[in-house]
């Protein structure tokens, strides 16, 4: 197995591709995006305070300034952190898609009471999100997680709306996520993928999942002017720094894995991932951090050695999924034994997006 | 002394959980097994877990759907809805439920809560009173989910459903339930003067000072629904249940 000289990414990406020195393309690519993305520290002062006057000023006269979504993870929590730190008025927005755990709600709720931020949750009814969730199983992709997140920025662009506000605050951000696999992970903007994948599969009707089509994505793009605001792009975002933060002074309290906030997303990330499809997805984040130089790539290399996650809290876990999907153990044993594909197998609006992106990407921080 | 017990009710609607106000306009509030696994590890005292459609559809408890919920609890639960037999009352104590809560079969049969008491132990047995507040004060039992009046006085029921054998009542006030404004005080210090069993003071809690009032008017353990699902003013969903030493400090 072939592995990148400065990262750590390997083949277990089908289309990873090395340099003449060894070096991956996502490597490459992530030089462009935090060249792109990341402000330069010199302007950094200047240019977040032109975006915060700009966000105040859009706010003005309504009940809040712009939208943040919280989870209860190191990023989202850190993004309500600086916003209010900025002296912005965030209404916090919530998915609830029955995975929260204890651990991720205490978060939420020590966080916003600290700092004073009023909530909005969106509950999806459960009978219905685990009729997709097993869909996207048995549609045999490494996209399981696309339900949620799907869910989670139609839910953003949908509260943006119904207040009138222009900003979404979010923890997306190149120095911790810029690396991703499309085939280890694709497609949380398409909805056609999210439909085509329930139609072949799924049987429930989606009448509480918040979704949005190409032409919403659009009309909240480029008609109500709602626009996504990587913030953590602005400052200097170190995670190690960022926990510590919250820790003191939100009472903040540390998972363990990145996103692992979610039940769901730690089964999925620490047991299915990894035993199916042979994709663990610490190598990119590991990568990331080794690129924004917040990790070195032996001690990367060192950390891969460690388990995902503890043998006897994955069995747990996935006991707890199985009894949570109504799967029995011989229907899990052939969602995991069915034979792997990718979302090139599904209706999506992949090609759109891919010419879309080529169009827009000098616009890039419309869709953030 | 065991300081007063806080108990979340979890209100069942098919296979999820609902939250009302004045026992109408149910809100989605999610799954409860993963409510179920919240509460697990913020250490509630105990639960109560009420079918609301269970009556009134008429086919009696869901009991799969009770022992799948049972079998996730590591706190006592309390279950009611649907129950209107010795027979219902086994199975459901055959699940790991540890007290059911009986309502309008109590209304419509009490001998009912008799032979229950006599046969399981009067600890298994709760009966649940739910009040509304007519004119000039005076308080009634309704019955059906509160849709309907019964002409019964609250403190003699109470008293009645006592000499018949009812270990706990479940005292719910139907004009706070939801409503976050605590809880109707005077009703509590009226029926509890009036037994001598534990009574659960339900409907209206929003505060951990709801409870020391509670407490005060005579209660031995405090119920809250909404004060649990609830946050802030768009009353967002999240769960939540006040720290240990919280309720110490307010209940000891």
């Amino acid at each position: 197995m072939a592995i990148c000289t400065r990262c750590i990414m390997d083949t277990t990406d089908p289309d990873i591709v090395f340099d003449a020195e060894g070096v991956c393309n996502h490597c490459h690519r992530y030089d462009v995006v935090a060249r792109q993305r990341i402000i330069p520290p010199a302007e950094r002062k200047e240019r977040l305070a032109r975006l915060v006057a700009e966000i105040r000023q859009a706010g003005k006269g309504k009940a809040y300034d712009c939208v943040i979504g919280v989870s209860g993870g190191v990023d989202s929590t850190y993004v309500a952190w600086v916003v209010k730190d900025l002296g912005l008025r965030p209404l916090a927005v919530h998915l609830d898609n029955g995975w929260d755990s204890e651990l991720a709600v205490a978060n939420i709720e020590k966080t916003l009471k600290t700092l004073g931020i009023d909530l909005y949750t969106h509950v999806i009814d459960w009978e219905e999100f685990r009729d997709l969730q097993i869909s996207f199983l048995k549609a045999s992709t490494p996209d399981g997680e696309v339900p949620t997140d799907h869910a989670i920025w139609a839910l953003l662009y949908q509260i943006a709306a119904r207040h009138g506000l222009k900003h979404i605050i979010t923890g997306t951000n190149v120095v911790s996520e810029a690396i991703l696999p499309e085939k280890w992970g694709y497609g949380y903007f398409d909805w056609s993928y999210v439909k085509d994948v329930h139609r072949r599969f799924g049987s429930a009707r989606l009448s509480t999942y918040p979704h949005f089509s190409l032409l919403e994505l659009f009309y909240y793009i480029f008609l109500r002017r709602i626009r996504m605001v990587s913030i953590l792009n602005f400052i200097d975002y170190d995670k190690e720094r960022a926990m510590e933060v919250l820790q003191k002074q939100l009472g903040w309290v540390y998972y363990g894995g990145k996103h692992y906030e979610s039940i769901y997303t730690r089964f999925y990330q620490a047991y299915l991932l990894p035993k199916k499809f042979d994709i663990d997805k610490r190598k990119a984040h590991y990568s990331n951090l080794v690129l924004s130089g917040q990790m070195g790539r032996d001690e990367a290399l060192e950390a891969m050695k460690a388990p995902v996650y503890p043998a006897e809290l994955l069995e747990e876990d996935r006991q707890y999924a199985l009894k949570k999907l109504e799967l029995d153990e011989a229907a899990f044993a052939e969602i995991m034994a069915a034979p792997r594909r990718t979302f090139l197998d599904y209706r999506t609006s992949h090609g759109l997006f891919e010419l879309a992106k080529k169009l827009v990407n000098s616009s890039r921080q419309l869709i953030g | 002394m065991r300081r007063t017990r806080v108990i979340p009710t979890l209100l069942l609607r098919g296979a999820g959980l609902v939250k009302t106000t004045g026992f109408r306009n149910p809100v989605y509030v999610g799954d409860p097994i993963n409510a179920i696994r919240i509460f697990n590890e913020k250490e509630v005292d105990e639960l109560v877990l009420l079918d609301i459609t269970a009556s009134r559809t008429g086919k009696g408890p869901a009991f799969a759907t009770i022992e799948n919920i049972a079998s996730e609890c590591f706190m006592p639960v309390a279950y009611g809805g649907g129950i209107g037999s010795v027979e219902h009352i086994r199975k459901i104590l055959g699940t790991g439920i540890e007290k059911v809560v009986i309502n309008s079969a109590a209304l419509r049969n009490p001998e009912l809560v008799r032979e229950a008491a006599r046969e399981f132990g009067s600890q298994a047995i709760a009966v649940s009173i739910d009040v509304k507040r007519r004119l000039f004060g005076r308080y009634e039992v309704y019955g059906d989910g509160g849709s309907k009046a019964t002409g019964h006085d609250p403190v003699a029921y109470a008293r009645t459903m006592q000499d018949l054998g009812a270990g706990e009542i479940l005292l719910a006030s139907i004009d706070r339930d939801g409503t976050m404004t605590g809880y109707d005080v005077d009703l509590v210090s009226r029926v509890t003067a009036a037994v001598g069993i534990p009574v659960i003071a339900s409907g209206g809690a929003g505060k951990v000072a709801d409870f020391t009032a509670a407490r005060r008017a005579g209660a031995a353990a405090v119920a809250a629904g909404a004060m649990f699902v609830f946050h802030g003013p768009h009353r967002a969903v999240l769960i939540t249940y006040p720290s240990q030493a919280e309720l110490s400090a307010a209940l000891n």
